[in-house]
């Protein structure tokens, strides 16, 4: 055996209790294959080594881009060796490519990566020699070439073989993810599907990156506002994003949940000023989200996707997030936000107040509201909810395990609440463990209403309207004019 | 059902339920519409209403302005529209000439389904309000009930 093979042995031995492989406990000294092995707790081997599962655990890892190597594959062959960037993470025990990196370390480390055992000189850094190998082609430190051969790859530092202190893998970022998913949600579906997510605060940003997760492959974003210090103790955002736009904080969020996803962004506000620009998103969508607080915006994000028949799903919190709600809008077939604000005109107008401008919206100048949001686990229940309900959408009348629930999630309304809050209809529910009929904190409620149909915007409003006052809507005389 | 059509029955309701003094108007020149007319309260004054139509409407909410008389004092003898928004007055923020906004609906309050009818009936008791102020000087908010609106 050589040197060689006998330190990957070690290393892949170690490794197998660090990683606390069932029957993989302890290491001890195999006589026959004259190396050390991991062995299970209870086999009898005096010689056993007093390693520990925490002490094995001293593996840097490199992680390379498969996709991006089969795509350079050609050049590194011809050329025999190029450079290659890393973003270097905890002091170097961590080292991820930069083309998969969405956001870096901030710390580079440069490598020349070779073909084969060919003997270069870098410039700086490591040598990463990727060698033919004889291992399964499914192990993670192996490279699968697009003429079909098995790589590995050989570290080399300032000269020096690491092959004990770093292990080299790759990382495969579409099948790898799309092997989580695949069985429970139509992945090849999703890939297609265009979500416009309009409102990019805790409730929307978590929503766009659930939908990011599962495997949604085109975003549209749209908010006008900033990350502000104040929104890191609820956005998915963090401290090191304060300042950027929300609609760039989220399209990272989500790149780095689903690389491929092509995402737009459109830092503008939601008004009728924007309303052409916002139509025409709407008709690029699959799907609208909208996660904005405020009732001018959803009853104009309402208008447009009727008139294009887009279904939608609004969610928000009430005050302070002692609860929340969602309405889905299957346009002509469901109630859609007029109809709800028409019905349930007090559950449409209980909102928090999460920023300073949705407290100006609802305030006279001269009179300030105050700013009240909620905690962010009262709010993301609510997006959670808001994102199953945006896949069910999205995967309708296809096939996926999802399918099951469309006859849970039949209701156009659906309500949760987090707390029995003071001054309201739920100050007096019974506490969740004594109640069995009646209505308690952590439940979702979906809740049947009537569409209006004489709705002003879905509806037949016109002949609704000219009816109560008696008047033939086809006899209208025309509007006088004016100069 | 086009804006045009609404606002052509938002008309007719105007003249068949008995607000004939306001009508809503085509303006072809620019293909926009206003509703507008006189405002008589019951002391005989009379008020020019004129409320711009938005191209979001109905959905948008249509600002309504007193045109004449301008400027509209309060009780001391300053302009309103100077007061700008005011929840002690009511008002919104005033036109570019000058024209004070009554808050007929807060636009967080707004939606189509509300019709121009009822928007020049609340123009009407803020008109009565604001005469009760002018008299008093008391608050124009102490005579009007919190113009919240229950649908």
């Amino acid at each position: 055996m050589s040197n060689g093979d006998q330190r990957s042995m070690i290393r892949e031995a170690m490794q197998a209790i660090a990683q606390r492989k069932p029957g993989k406990s302890k290491l001890v000294y195999d006589k026959t294959k004259r190396t050390i092995v991991a062995v299970s707790e209870g086999i009898s081997t005096p010689q056993a080594l007093n390693i520990t599962a925490d002490d094995a655990d001293m593996f840097g890892v490199v992680t390379l881009s498969s996709g991006w190597l089969r795509e350079k594959w050609p050049d590194l062959t011809k050329a025999g060796s190029f450079p290659v960037d890393f973003s270097s993470w905890d002091d170097g025990d961590a080292l991820t490519q930069l083309e998969l990196c969405i956001q870096g370390s901030g710390t580079h480390a440069p490598a020349t990566l070779v073909f084969g055992h060919q003997q270069v000189q870098p410039a700086m850094g490591m040598v990463i020699s990727i060698v033919p190998t004889d291992k399964s082609t499914r192990r993670p430190d192996v490279f699968v070439s697009p003429d079909n051969i098995a790589y590995r790859a050989e570290l080399t530092e300032s000269g020096e073989a690491t092959v004990g202190r770093r292990e080299v893998v790759f990382a495969d970022i579409e099948p790898q993810l799309d092997l989580r998913r695949a069985g429970i949600l139509e992945t090849t579906i999703l890939k297609d599907r265009t979500v416009l997510c309009i409102g990019l605060g805790t409730g929307g940003a978590h929503v766009a990156v659930e939908l990011a997760k599962s495997g949604v492959g085109h975003f549209l974003l749209v908010d006008r506002d900033r990350l502000s210090v104040g929104n890191v103790v609820r956005h998915p955002g963090g401290i090191s994003q304060v300042g950027r736009t929300k609609v760039n904080v989220t399209r990272d969020l989500i790149l780095e949940k689903n690389p491929r996803a092509k995402v737009d962004v459109h830092a503008a506000d939601v008004s009728f000023d924007n309303r052409d620009m916002i139509a025409g998103l709407v008709q690029q969508a699959d799907l609208v989200v909208c996660g904005t607080d405020n009732r001018q915006s959803k009853l104009l994000i309402n208008e447009l996707c009727v008139s294009a028949n887009k279904p939608a799903v609004y969610g928000g919190a009430f005050r302070r997030a002692y609860g929340g709600q969602i309405l889905r809008v299957r346009p002509k077939h469901s109630p859609c936000q007029q109809c709800f604000v028409s019905a349930l005109p007090e559950e449409a107008s209980d909102v928090e107040v999460s920023s300073q401008d949705d407290a100006d919206a609802i305030a006279y100048s001269d009179r300030p509201v105050a700013v009240e949001p909620g905690l962010s686990l009262d709010v993301l229940p609510i997006a959670t909810q808001l994102a199953k309900l945006a896949l069910l959408e999205l995967l309708a009348d296809k096939s996926s395990t999802l399918n099951v629930l469309k006859r849970d999630f039949d209701a156009p309304w659906y309500l949760w609440l987090n707390r029995p809050e003071p001054g309201t209809q739920y100050a007096d529910m019974p506490p969740l463990s004594e109640s069995r009929d009646e209505m308690t904190i952590n439940r979702w409620y979906g809740i049947y209403f009537d569409r209006d149909e004489q709705c002003p915007v879905c509806g037949d409003f016109l002949s609704g309207f000219a009816a109560a006052y008696g008047l033939d809507p086809s006899k209208l005389p025309a509007l006088p004019e004016k100069d | 059902m086009t804006q045009r059509q609404r606002l052509a029955l938002e008309h007719q309701i105007l003249h068949n339920e008995g607000f004939s003094q306001f009508g809503v108007y085509h303006y072809p020149a620019y293909d926009t519409y206003n509703a507008s007319g006189t405002a008589t309260t019951n002391s005989g004054r009379g008020y020019q209403l004129f409320c711009t139509i938005p191209a979001g409407y109905p959905t948008e909410r249509p600002p309504l302005y007193i045109t004449d008389p301008n400027p509209l004092l309060t009780f001391n003898g300053a302009a309103i529209s100077r007061l700008g928004v005011s929840h002690a007055m009511h008002t919104l923020e005033p036109h570019s000439a000058g024209w004070v906004q009554i808050c007929h609906w807060r636009a967080d309050r707004w939606h189509a389904g509300i019709v121009l009818q009822r928007v020049f009936l609340k123009a009407m008791l803020w008109l009565e309000a604001y005469e009760q102020h002018c008299s008093t000087g008391r608050d124009l908010a102490e005579f009007v009930r919190t113009m919240q609106e229950a649908a």
